[in-house]
């Protein structure tokens, strides 16, 4: 009755997850509002799939708060939920319509609702002629696509997609991003898993990084930016590039490189200093740091530096 | 494609979807399961190969052996010494002569002289043989054997009425409604009639069949969602108590299907060419049918269904693939069989200590309590507790089950440890 409009849909708060012995998670908090597009970004093994595992139910957290809605996420809610798992998988030895359908009644629809929704659907993913075909009879690919339909059937308000793009070729990825996005003009949340950071940026509203089970970085994607330097100069050059105390090479090859300013470089101070040391500069733009600059930045860290 | 409003604008609407949606779901999953599984070629095969063979073995038997006569016939004619009393006048002694009878001074005595074994049989015919019944006794032969007393002594009956009547109509509507108590005595105490014994030792027949026919799939049930990935994707959206409370109802359904129609062509056969066939004559109105007895044999039957489901589920919900599976399942059809190793103790002896471990311990229990159920060795304080035990442990068994699927399952391709899932709980609790 308390809620407002600003109360988040997703709320996670001190979240910690042991396996065993081993700290997977420890100490997350981050909030998904209603609306948003919310990219779950991190390295392999960094805890992305335990945390949305833990979140829906499906493992218990050691500790911490993981709220959907305001409350503890129950299998009867479903409904109103579209989850993509990262292990994929459907009742091989059915036909595709049967389990669509399955998985549609489950969610609520009827069955004549079900069976349209999901011709409509293979129609527009190109699988019309496979309605009846046997699930292990589809390459991986058109699996995939079967999988997303049952995750989007009902028009669920949540969207959790665990690397949806996985094992698309770029034309099905092309059609999956529209699909999300869809989704999202709709209004529904969005929380999605990727590797691809173009699809972040297409897509993500706010991302949160995480590594070794700890975020390292939160916000909207300009926040993150910001936070990681903001900005980078690209240079292209002749010549050898100086190791300077005013900045960074975040990555260099074939007379290009960036370069990630320190604290309190200016762009004439680095500018000047690449000159004086006979760089051969040929050009200089100063732009936005990317996405994939910053995941690098992080996940190329030692792991003492995450300590830090 | 339109949106929902659910989780938009206000995430207060995130529960609008609950509804019924839990009874809802179990009829969903049950259709499904059911479907999917009598759909399969390799079902439909199974299941029609075996009335398939029924059939051929009875072609067989209809050409070659239509000339053998009922063994009811046979026993009729059974030739032994017997003394009878006749209190109606019906019988004609000439016919009881013919027969092998000698009427008896003394009804006590007769009786005594065939439960010491000196006389092999004494029918006591009442005065009204439509109002009382025809008492008789004879000595213990076995349980076929025993048959021929009640035959002989109906078939004396019917030949001296006839005689009377002059009739062979009218004989045998007279006869038809004569009433028939046997008693045959082994070591001078009475010894379970047939007909006692054979309807509580059906449920175990039933068990038998519904095990073999259910066990597999009851194995596998969980394991399908395991092999292939989709607990994910049914944890989220259903109740794991739901789903596998569906998927055992709709084994039931396909368990009944499969013994329907392994019945219908024996059933089709005893209608149409029972004459002809050499089936062994069994006299319904001989059977017995003690609501004591069936009431336990039934409950038993069900609660060691409980008890064999729980664990088959619990064993598909730890196990990774249906391959690892099958390495337990032998032990425990073992287990289903076992007590027939102390079967003549289980009549003679149900004191012995092996008998009781049989009778308590829950994989042993339901086929021993129904052997002992039905040869009348179960007491009603041993039969309550049996029950009871096996509903409970069933129940627990069954609920352990759900857990080690819910919290166990997404370990694909790792054996689960119990203790683990345990531990995480107690955890999450803090
Ligand atoms: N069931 C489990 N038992 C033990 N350890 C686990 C289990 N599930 C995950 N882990 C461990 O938790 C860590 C995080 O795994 P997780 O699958 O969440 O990573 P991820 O961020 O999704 O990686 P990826 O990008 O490769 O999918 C890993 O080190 C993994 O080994
Ligand atoms: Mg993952």
């Amino acid at each position: 009755m308390g809620e407002t409009a600003q109360e988040p849909l997703v709320h996670i708060q001190d979240f910690r997850m042991d396996f065993g012995d081993t700290t997977v998670i420890r100490d997350l908090s981050f909030d998904v509002h209603a609306g948003e597009t919310f990219g779950f970004l991190g390295s392999n093994g960094s805890g992305k799939t335990t945390t949305l595992r833990a979140l829906l139910g499906i493992y218990r957290p050691t500790a911490g708060t993981l709220h959907i809605g305001g409350k503890v996420f129950e299998p009867r809610d479903g409904a109103s939920l579209g989850y993509l798992p990262e292990e994929r998988g459907l009742y091989k030895k059915e036909h595709v319509l049967d389990v669509m359908v399955y998985f549609g009644r489950l969610k609520g629809l009827s069955k004549a609702t079900a069976r349209s929704w999901s011709e409509d659907y293979l129609e527009r993913v190109g699988l019309a002629g496979k309605a009846k075909t046997r699930l292990d009879k589809l390459s991986s690919g058109q699996q995939q696509k079967v999988q997303l339909g049952v995750t989007i059937m009902n028009n669920p308000g949540l969207l959790i997609l665990d690397e949806p793009t996985k094992g698309f070729d770029p034309v099905n990825r092309r059609l999956l991003m529209d699909i999300i996005e869809e989704h999202k003009r709709a209004g529904a949340t969005v929380i999605m898993v990727t590797h691809q950071m173009e699809e972040v940026e297409r897509l993500c509203d706010r991302v949160i990084l995480l590594k070794d089970g700890v975020s390292r970085a939160y916000g909207t994607v300009e926040e993150v930016q910001e936070e990681f330097g903001g900005t980078v100069y690209r240079v292209t050059h002749d010549g050898p590039l100086p190791a300077s105390a005013l900045f960074d090479v975040v990555s260099q090859e074939n007379g290009r490189a960036e370069l990630s300013p320190r604290p309190g470089a200016t762009e004439e101070s680095v500018l000047l200093a690449l000159v004086d040391a006979g760089a051969g500069i040929r050009s200089f733009t100063p732009a936005r740091i990317s996405l994939d600059e910053i995941f690098i930045q992080v996940y190329g860290e030692q792991h003492e530096l995450a300590e830090g | 494609m339109k949106s929902s409003s659910r989780f938009t604008a206000n995430s207060m609407n995130w529960r609008k979807a609950e509804m019924a949606m839990g009874q809802h779901n179990l009829g969903t999953v049950i259709s499904f399961e059911f479907f999917r599984t009598i759909k399969k070629r390799g079902f439909v095969i199974a299941t029609l190969a075996l009335p398939v063979i029924l059939v051929l073995i009875f072609a067989l038997v209809y050409a070659s052996n239509a000339s053998t006569k009922d063994t009811a016939a046979a026993q009729k004619s059974a030739r032994f010494a017997f003394t009878y009393t006749d209190a109606s006048g019906i019988i004609v002694p000439a016919a009881a002569k013919l027969a092998g009878g000698t009427v008896a001074g003394d009804p006590a005595a007769a009786i005594a002289a065939v439960k010491d074994g000196t006389s092999e049989a004494y029918f006591a015919y009442p005065a009204d043989p439509a109002k009382e019944s025809v008492k008789v006794y004879g000595a213990d032969k076995g349980m076929f054997e025993n048959d021929k007393y009640q035959a002989v002594a109906k078939e004396l009956l019917a030949v001296s009425a006839q005689n009377q009547v002059g009739s062979p109509e009218l004989t045998a509507a007279l006869t038809g409604a004569v009433k028939f108590d046997s008693q045959t005595f082994k070591d001078g105490s009475v010894a379970p009639g047939v007909g006692g014994i054979i309807p509580p030792l059906l449920f175990l027949v039933v068990f038998y069949i519904s095990m073999i026919l259910l066990s597999n799939q009851m194995l596998n049930s969980t394991l399908e969602e395991k092999e292939n990935r989709v607990t994910e994707m049914i944890l989220t959206t259903l109740n794991p108590t739901t789903l596998i409370t569906g998927k055992i109802i709709s084994l039931f359904a396909v368990g009944l299907v499969q013994i329907l129609v392994f019945l219908a062509p024996v059933g089709l056969a005893y209608l149409f060419f029972r004459d002809r066939l050499a089936l062994p004559e069994v006299d319904l109105s001989s059977l017995v049918f003690e609501p004591g007895p069936m009431i336990t044999g039934a409950l038993l039957t069900l609660g060691g269904f409980t008890v064999f489901t729980g664990v088959l589920v619990a064993i598909g919900a730890i196990m990774p693939t249906a391959k690892e599976a099958g390495t337990v399942f032998g032990p425990l059809v073992a287990m289903m069989f076992i007590p027939f190793y102390t079967f003549s103790l289980i009549i003679s002896n149900p004191g012995a200590l092996i008998v009781q471990i049989f009778t308590y311990f829950p994989l042993t229990a339901p086929v021993t309590a129904l052997l002992r159920n039905g040869f009348g060795t179960l007491n009603p304080v041993e039969a309550t507790i049996v029950v009871v035990e096996l509903f409970v442990v069933g129940t627990l068994i069954l609920r352990l089950a759900v857990h080690l699927f819910r919290y166990g399952s997404i370990e694909y391709g790792r054996k689960l440890s119990i203790a683990g899932t345990f531990r995480r709980n107690e955890l999450a609790a803090k």
